[in-house]
């Protein structure tokens, strides 16, 4: 049984940018809501690309029109012993396991483009786990947006956790508010159905709800250094 | 990697063979039902044409997905003098809808083969899967309940091993000195250079038969 998890991107108010200050004040308020500190947490996710004989995965103009644009690999903190790929216009998700990358390595017909880290303190509350993060580049510390994961263990339910995670959501909201912070954290809304989910959560969902919140962050975020 | 033997059997033969490796491995069989797809890139895609092969294991009540990338052999002087052939393998287990993944990434079904047998698993010096299966192809796509033999009265025994890089001489070792206990049913050897059925392979099944599995060749 997976428990639930609900993941938020931080929507900067419009002239406003991403910094690391506000991660700090996002942390701040996970203490003040009592949360303890309990160790880091990393998820990666890895763009490929199609290599093709006549545009050798250049620029997107090149691309072949029946291949993906975009392929997407998500690997979770929480089981490093699986990973998942998602071909987003297709709402298709795919559950492998952690030798899948070299599979795609030894086929070198997609090829890894950028990857991009989710990383962060992790804080219990309760029944609650709070990850908080940053979304930098892979080997870089330029601030690409800041996201968290809000886990609720008891229930694996999407439709019968919904009314506690949005009264979570809400307490969430008030606390942020206090701090008046040039923006808000926004929920991702992931369609499960369209990816063939169902409404018992899985680790799939968190994969689609990370690239859905891949998708609003590169929409949302005007970052500076 | 992988170090990996084969050789054929005629059919009427496999029953003493199950008796051999029974006794020599003294573990029971495993039955073998495995859906394989070789897909291959299409035009456009790659830089160089790639393959990769989805096997769906039906002896299991759910079946069962792996994605398995055969490399290359490995090559020079040393290697041509092993009998055995080591090669590097990938493999991952994947959700069922791998298939429609791969089409979604340009891949194309090349052929389809349903392998039916049974496999013993077991520890010899290295851990060995001696598999035992007829090849069948099927006159309808995915038509796995319709499939019929490819060669009907022989059957394939493929030897493989788990091996890596610093230890593939002794995994090597250990699978050959195993083919040596099946030498009187059937000759093994790398993929592609098959030698066919063994001219004792008839006196030994009888033999094998006759004394009810409890007697070595």
């Amino acid at each position: 049984m997976t428990p639930v998890k609900w993941l938020m991107h931080w929507h900067p108010s419009p002239g406003a940018t991403v910094n690391s200050q506000i991660l700090s004040e996002a942390c701040g308020c996970a203490e003040s809501l009592g949360g303890s500190k309990d160790g880091r947490w990393k998820t990666s996710i890895f763009f490929y690309r199609a290599m093709t004989r006549d545009g050798a995965g250049g620029p997107a103009g090149q691309q072949h029109p029946d291949l993906p644009r975009e392929l997407l690999g998500v690997a979770l903190h929480e089981r490093p012993g699986l990973y998942f790929s998602i071909v987003r216009a297709q709402r298709l998700v795919l559950q492998a396991d952690a030798a899948f990358p070299q599979v795609m390595e030894k086929l070198q017909s997609y090829r890894i483009r950028v990857a991009l880290n989710f990383e962060g303190f992790q804080y219990q509350l309760g029944d609650f786990c709070l990850r908080i993060g940053k979304c930098v580049p892979n080997n870089s510390e330029a601030l690409r947006g800041i996201m968290m994961e809000v886990e609720y263990y008891p229930l694996s339910s999407i439709e019968k956790s919904k009314a506690v995670m949005e009264d979570f959501f809400d307490i969430w909201q008030e606390t942020v508010a206090k701090k008046s912070l040039p923006g808000q954290f926004i929920h991702v809304d992931s369609s499960f159905s369209d990816y063939g989910l169902s409404d018992q959560y899985s680790f799939q969902h968190t994969a689609v709800q990370y690239a859905t919140c891949l998708q609003q962050l590169m929409a949302a975020v005007t970052v500076r250094g | 990697m992988e170090c990996v033997v084969q050789g054929i059997i005629e059919t009427q033969h496999v029953e003493a063979l199950e008796v051999l490796l029974h006794g020599l491995s003294g573990v029971p069989k495993e039955r073998v039902r495995v859906h394989e797809l070789c897909l291959k890139s299409g035009p456009n895609l790659g830089v160089v044409p790639s393959e990769v092969r989805l096997l769906c294991d039906l002896a299991q009540p759910t079946p069962s997905w792996t994605i398995r990338h055969v490399g290359g052999a490995m090559r020079g002087a040393g290697a041509e003098q092993i009998s055995v052939l080591v090669r590097t393998i990938v493999e991952s287990k994947a959700s069922k809808n791998v298939l429609h993944y791969f089409y979604t990434l340009g891949y194309k079904l090349d052929h389809e083969l349903l392998k039916i047998g049974f496999a013993f698993r077991f520890h010899r010096g290295a851990q060995i899967i001696v598999t035992v299966t007829s090849t069948n192809k099927m006159p309808r796509l995915h038509a796995t309940d319709e499939a019929v033999p490819v060669t009907p009265g022989i059957q394939l025994v493929e030897i493989t091993a788990p091996a890596a890089a610093d230890n593939y001489n002794d995994v090597v070792s250990a699978v050959s000195a195993f083919c040596e206990y099946l030498a009187p049913l059937l000759h093994l050897s790398k993929p592609g250079h098959s030698t066919g059925i063994v001219a004792t392979a008839g006196a030994a099944a009888a033999s094998l038969m006759s004394s009810g599995g409890g007697k070595t060749l």
